[in-house]
């Protein structure tokens, strides 16, 4: 059985207007996301802005009101409120969030924001939590005068840590990493991802990692899922992903990781141009009448596309690749 | 689990003492702290806290003192007596009576009345904003309703009638009739702020935490908005000594034998009194716009601490 298993999951923000303020249409935030998340795995989630991916996380952890669907975590659907306390969910679900200053509440020292979650869920004395919170910040590399600071006094990598200690302060299982390395400069970006994995490697730690940039994804998922308009278009493997793509979406992401060496630069630019020559041609074969993308069907046993059953197989058999 | 952590971080409980110490000697100073220095730069600030802090104790204790019922009986002998002389220094009015003693008698009525009513009114405004703004959805929906049909009522005339019917009052009934129509601004103005903190992604950690909701709004929201509610409670507290005077001016705040700054200024309804007996109610004039401009002082200090941009003084 997954760690996580996310059925048809559905969430669409109301739009009102009108003199009496009703409800007249709905955006699609998230619409029938469907995924499973292994134990110790990391998994990716990529997309373009506003494709609904920080929703999506956020349904996770419990933040958002789902909609319709499911996400089942120890047999319990935990969109419901009564499941997660229930369950300590929150002990076992945690959340790194996509701008590491907003999430800091800027009226609390660092020692109160890291303990916070302790406080709720683990009975600490006093000195015990001072004990956990000074041995976390060890282990995301800040020193202990930290301890008495406000999140203002900190670099932006800095805070980037924070938000990761509190995010493992009580050992969960699942965090969810909402574009963590997103507003760093490259340096730290490698820095903070490296440090991320070294956790997940001590403390068996699954991370759905949630990115617009397949070049960061690369480096940290092994399976990931494409999101595009509130609906996955391709699930697979890294390698189905990066070596196999068969969605037209996927390809153009891929296309847009930028080339650092110099010879081939030509190259990239003219196959750039080239997938999207093919997006504005074949526009109508890849999303049905309403600009949606089609239903997911399997093209091998861990690749998935949004596709006609048709199409699919073709593409399949032009990528080389055979029905199982 | 505990294991885990310790397996992973060089710290042990060992160390605990000199990281906490190391800790503190780093440790950014507290906000008290950080209001005090900014108040020792400013020194018509600091100035204007000494006269309100001292004023204020000096009202209430001398009020103590002083034997209200027999300080309002009338004395012929004292008909509009000169002010600077022994028995009355600052004068006396038409009945005799000493203006200085109902100075002190009735800034301590109005004082305390617009102490009450701040604090009343503001925090309920504060509840009830903060809550409305949190929650949103059908709970905020009905509060707005309610704070409606509350801006819908003609304020003063409703005080007015409702001090007519109330057969016997006194300042603490009227401190809570005047509370019932004084908090809507400031509910409506932490409201909006709430909605806008609530949006913030320290809100959602704070939930994914664990913490419940009513910590959330008290804890987390409220001291974000702290500067706001300051300027909002010092602005109230300059106004509202001025909704009780005005009332008592009009004749509708408190019993005529009960001495406030309003019903001292409506001395100034007469004309002669304005030419002639200046001391009858100019004292009450002049005390009310150096507390109100001291009262504001105060407030943008308090604003400016709250803000760490506008900061002046410095803290070591
Ligand atoms: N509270 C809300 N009310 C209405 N619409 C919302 C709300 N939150 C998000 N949306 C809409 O839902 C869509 C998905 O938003 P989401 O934040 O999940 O995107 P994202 O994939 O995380 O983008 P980014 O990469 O920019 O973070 C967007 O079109 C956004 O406008
Ligand atoms: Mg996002």
């Amino acid at each position: 059985m997954s760690l996580i298993e996310i059925k048809d999951l559905k969430v669409h923000y109301p739009i009102r207007s009108g003199f009496w303020n009703r409800v007249t249409d709905s955006v699609r935030a998230v619409d029938g996301v469907s995924f499973d998340i292994e134990a110790g795995e990391t998994y990716g989630l990529v997309g373009e802005s506003g494709s609904g991916k920080s929703t999506t996380g956020k349904s996770v952890v419990g933040l958002e009101k789902v909609t319709s669907g499911s996400i089942m975590y120890k047999g319990l659907d935990i969109t419901k409120a009564e499941n997660r306390r229930k369950l300590d969910y929150n002990h076992d679900v945690q959340m790194i969030f996509q701008d590491s200053l907003s999430s800091l509440n800027p009226r609390k020292r660092i020692e109160d924001i890291i303990a916070e979650p302790l406080r709720n869920f683990e009975n600490l004395s006093k000195d015990d939590e001072k004990l956990r919170v000074l041995q976390l910040l060890n282990i995301v590399g800040l020193d202990a005068d930290a301890l008495y600071k406000y999140p203002h006094q900190f670099s932006g990598g800095q805070r980037q840590r924070i938000g990761v200690a509190r995010a493992v302060a009580t050992n969960p299982k699942l965090i969810i990493a909402d574009e963590p390395v997103s507003a760093l400069d490259l340096s730290v970006q490698a820095q903070v991802l490296n440090f991320m994995k070294k956790i997940q490697r001590e403390f068996g730690i699954s991370y759905l990692f949630i990115s617009h940039d397949l070049g960061v994804v690369r480096h940290m998922c092994n399976n990931i899922a494409i999101m595009n308009r509130g609906r996955l278009v391709e699930i697979g493997t890294r390698d189905d992903i990066y070596n196999h793509p068969l969605h037209i979406y996927t390809k153009r992401l891929l296309a847009a990781i930028p080339e650092t060496n110099v010879n081939s630069r030509e190259a990239h630019r003219a196959s750039r141009l080239a997938v999207e020559e093919v997006y504005r041609e074949q526009q109508s074969k890849y999303y049905d009448e309403q600009g949606e993308a089609y239903p997911l069907v399997q093209v091998t046993p861990t690749h998935a596309v949004a596709l006609p059953q048709n199409v699919a197989q073709q593409l399949a058999r032009q990528e080389g690749e055979v029905q199982a | 689990m505990a294991e885990n952590f310790e397996q992973h971080s060089d710290i042990s409980a060992a160390d605990l003492a000199r990281l906490t110490q190391e800790a503190q000697a780093e440790a950014t100073p507290s906000t008290a702290k950080i209001i005090w220095s900014e108040f020792k730069a400013d020194k018509p600030a600091m100035a204007a806290l000494i006269i309100i802090v001292s004023f204020i104790l000096f009202v209430m204790i001398g009020a103590l003192f002083i034997n209200t019922p027999k300080m309002m009986e009338t004395n012929i002998m004292g008909y509009f007596n000169q002010p600077f002389t022994a028995d009355y220094w600052l004068g006396a009015d038409s009945a005799g009576r000493s203006v200085a003693k109902q100075l002190i008698v009735g800034s301590r009525n109005s004082i305390g009345i617009a102490i009450g009513l701040t604090v009343i009114s503001s925090t309920f405004g504060i509840c009830w904003g903060l809550i409305s703004g949190y929650f949103n959805g059908y709970i905020d929906w009905g509060m707005q309703r309610i704070y409606d049909f509350m801006m819908m009522l003609p304020m003063t005339m409703m005080i007015i009638v409702l001090v007519t019917i109330i057969p016997h009052y006194n300042s603490v009934t009227l401190t809570f009739i005047f509370s019932i129509f004084y908090w809507e601004g400031t509910s409506r103005l932490i409201r909006s702020r709430t909605l806008a903190e609530s949006e913030k992604d320290y809100v959602a950690a704070s939930k994914a935490s664990g913490t419940s909701h009513w910590k959330i709004i008290f804890r987390e929201i409220m001291p974000n908005i702290s500067s706001l509610i300051i300027v909002d409670c010092t602005l109230s507290f300059a106004e509202n000594i001025g909704v009780e005077t005005g009332l008592s001016y009009l004749g509708f705040g408190l019993p005529s034998q009960t001495p406030s700054l309003g019903t001292m200024i409506a001395n100034a309804n007469d004309p002669n009194n304005i030419t002639q007996y200046w001391w009858t109610w100019l004292p009450a004039a002049l005390e009310i716009i150096v507390l109100c401009l001291s009262i504001s002082y105060v407030g943008q200090v308090l604003r400016r601490a709250a803000d760490a941009s506008q900061r002046q003084g410095s803290i070591n």
